[in-house]
């Protein structure tokens, strides 16, 4: 096992700069998710990590060697790629082996690391199979082994689970921590889906266009986001926001837009006439069908749209004046699109951001 | 109605046979009706002196077994199918290789590859010719310097390298078309399972051994089984750069059927000795399918 660390690490094509100045630190055993939207650039630092693509400026150590120019054979990584990227022509026994055959490695320890391998991913049946015998959750888990019998210094997934449907996805999910777990290898795991993210990761990092915007741990990331793209990009349903001004009116602040009256946390430094963005998880509104039932001063009338029950909370899809927002209750409340619903924001979850800099106040 | 339900159900689109019509013709006039008339006209005994046919099924066939030239016709062919299927197969398979890349110029690279293909062979044959000739050509005057060849033995006129002479000609123009065929290959590998093995460790080589060839062999197959089929056809380059000579040190078997038609005039015989070039070039390829397990 080895630590990763990263520093000023830029990646340009031509004139194009892809990755500026990133600076990472994975420790040892970590399990660490990169994750962002679609070219943001986390799938290019990993590829660099594993030596696939060349470092145009910065440096990557494992440990406290430094890897740049070392090639991605001599780095002793393993890679999970998204397709799978298995051998077609190959057996999965043959594929699962094939780096230690090519190391010359005995037969015997190479069976044993191969069967100790397949029977953690239930894969004892299909060892004569050919990838294209298999299904999508298996393929994925002969990657997996492939990678695993290597007993590798860092793991790496690019989008691992992509190409699987929505159950099967769950199921790896759980499979990929628990190996994690077990093998306590230090991981970094790329993702664009948030709840991979937060339900795998030791340490998110957040990317947007080549550029780290907040890495911690996925409570943290979820309940202090350093800016408003963090903010929007992590949860789901994605976390309300109004843009609104902060006004005052008899002694109180509110944060305000047109007749609209926000309550504003008494811990912030804020000015009056400031810009800011207003933001509440759906989780964090209170709602009710009668006025009375929350604190009348602070309660806001939005009219239904639509409801989505999903067992365990219902989401309610709401306007209040004219902006569409989300709440989330976990009480059954009777609720039909039209319907008037009280609800009020829970003043010591609020976010705010600056109207200019989008960042945290 | 429309302008569809108007026409018979066996004109409109879903009915495959008009549409099959045209090329079935097609094949029918220029493919099977001269194969018949062969076959028939093989049966029949051609006496030179009185240019009269008789009906003697067996003889021609008789004959074909037992004629030497034949014998010879199909080890030459065979050595030359073999030999310019392996050289055009590897240079074919090197020069893709060194072509398969994005970088700029590249493109252009490939398209100049393929220059000799529009080349008739016909003019590749004397071209060749030219360069081989004994006093002033090109390749000959370049192997005399390099005391590789004595100008007293021509490089076509002497037994011993005139197949080869042929041979380098007939690689010069079809190595682009392997090329061709390869390039398409890989180029539609897929990368990733490249990446994964540089990452398990495998160098270049290990890479080209263990993915690349093992990806590539319906390609190659398919290659060979085309140009092995063209190959065994020879006949341009023979005619007009040896006419089958010295002697008969590079009658190929279409060759020698060219020569019993059009020098002996003995079109049975020759029909008989094209039909077998025919029957053998289907054994090869069928046994060539069966043991690589080629689909299509």
């Amino acid at each position: 096992m080895a630590s990763v660390k990263i520093s000023n690490l830029e990646k340009a094509y031509g004139a194009i700069k892809v990755l500026h100045q990133l600076d990472l630190d994975v420790e040892e055993g970590k399990f660490v998710v990169l994750l962002g939207p679609s070219g943001c650039g986390k799938s290019t630092l990993l590829r660099m990590i594993a030596g696939l693509e060349s470092v145009t400026g910065g440096d990557i150590y494992f440990d406290d060697k430094r890897v740049n120019d070392v090639h991605a054979k001599d780095r002793n990584i393993a890679m999970v790629f998204q397709n799978y990227a298995l051998y077609a022509h190959m057996s999965v026994r043959k594929n699962m082996a094939f780096s230690m055959r090519l190391n010359k490695t005995d037969k015997k320890t190479m069976d044993e690391k191969v069967n100790w391998a397949s029977s953690i991913l239930g894969l004892d049946d299909y060892l004569d199979r050919l990838p294209k015998e298999l299904s999508g959750g298996q393929r994925q888990r002969v990657a997996m082994g492939r990678a695993i019998v290597r007993d590798p210094e860092v793991f790496l997934f690019d989008e691992p689970l992509s190409n699987l449907d929505a159950k099967l996805r769950v199921q790896m999910r759980t499979e990929i921590k628990d190996l994690h777990q077990r093998l306590k290898t230090t991981t970094v795991y790329v993702t664009h889906d948030q709840i991979e993210a937060m339900t795998m990761a030791d340490e998110v990092v957040v990317m947007r266009d080549g550029i780290i915007e907040q890495s911690g741990t996925p409570m943290k990331i979820y309940d202090k986001p350093n800016n408003l793209f963090v903010a929007q990009f992590i949860g789901s349903p994605t976390m309300n926001i109004i843009k609104c001004q902060v006004t005052e009116e008899n002694g109180t602040r509110y944060a305000a837009l047109d007749k609209l009256r926000l309550p504003l946390p008494d811990d912030r430094d804020l000015q009056v006439g400031q810009a800011l963005y207003y933001g509440v998880r759906p989780e964090h509104f209170k709602i009710s069908k009668a006025a009375h039932d929350i604190n009348a001063s602070s309660s806001l009338t939005g009219i239904i749209k639509v409801v989505e029950p999903t067992g365990p909370e219902t989401h309610v899809y709401l306007t209040l004046a004219d902006e569409n927002l989300c709440a989330i209750t976990r009480e059954r409340i009777e609720m039909k699109p039209g319907d008037e619903i009280h609800l009020q924001p829970d003043v010591s979850h609020v976010h705010l951001f600056d109207g200019e800099t989008k960042n945290a106040i | 109605m429309s302008k569809r339900a108007l026409l018979p159900r066996w004109l409109t689109s879903e009915h495959p046979l008009p549409w099959l019509f045209p090329v079935t013709s097609l094949l029918l006039v220029f493919g099977l009706y001269p194969i018949l008339y062969s076959l028939w006209l093989s049966f029949y005994k051609r006496n030179p002196a009185t240019r009269k046919e008789t009906f003697l099924p067996s003889y021609n066939w008789e004959k074909l077994f037992a004629d030497d030239r034949v014998w010879d016709a199909i080890q030459i062919t065979f050595t030359y199918a073999f030999v310019a299927l392996a050289l055009q197969l590897i240079l074919g398979l090197a020069i893709a290789l060194l072509l398969d890349s994005d970088k700029k110029g590249f493109g252009v690279l490939r398209a100049l590859m393929t220059l000799p293909l529009v080349v008739p062979p016909a003019v590749t044959g004397m071209m060749f010719l030219l360069m081989y000739d004994s006093s002033f050509g090109v390749i000959s005057n370049a192997l005399y310097s390099l005391n590789l060849l004595s100008p007293s033995a021509p490089i076509l006129g002497t037994g011993s390298t005139a197949l080869w002479g042929v041979i380098v000609a007939d690689t010069w123009q079809w190595t682009p078309f392997m090329v061709l065929i390869m390039l398409a290959g890989l180029r539609a590998l897929p990368k990733e399972p490249f990446e994964a093995a540089s990452i398990d460790g495998a160098t270049a080589i290990q890479s080209f051994i263990h993915l690349t060839l093992p990806m590539m062999s319906k390609i190659i197959a398919l290659a060979v089984l085309i140009r092995g089929i063209d190959l065994f056809r020879i006949f341009d380059y023979v005619k007009v750069m040896t006419d089958s000579g010295p002697g008969t040190a590079t009658e190929t078997l279409t060759a020698y059927a060219g020569t019993v038609y059009f020098k002996s005039a003995n079109f049975p015989y020759a029909s008989t000795v094209a039909l077998g070039t025919l029957i053998l070039v289907l054994l090869t390829a069928t046994l060539f399918i069966k043991i690589f397990k080629v689909r299509f």
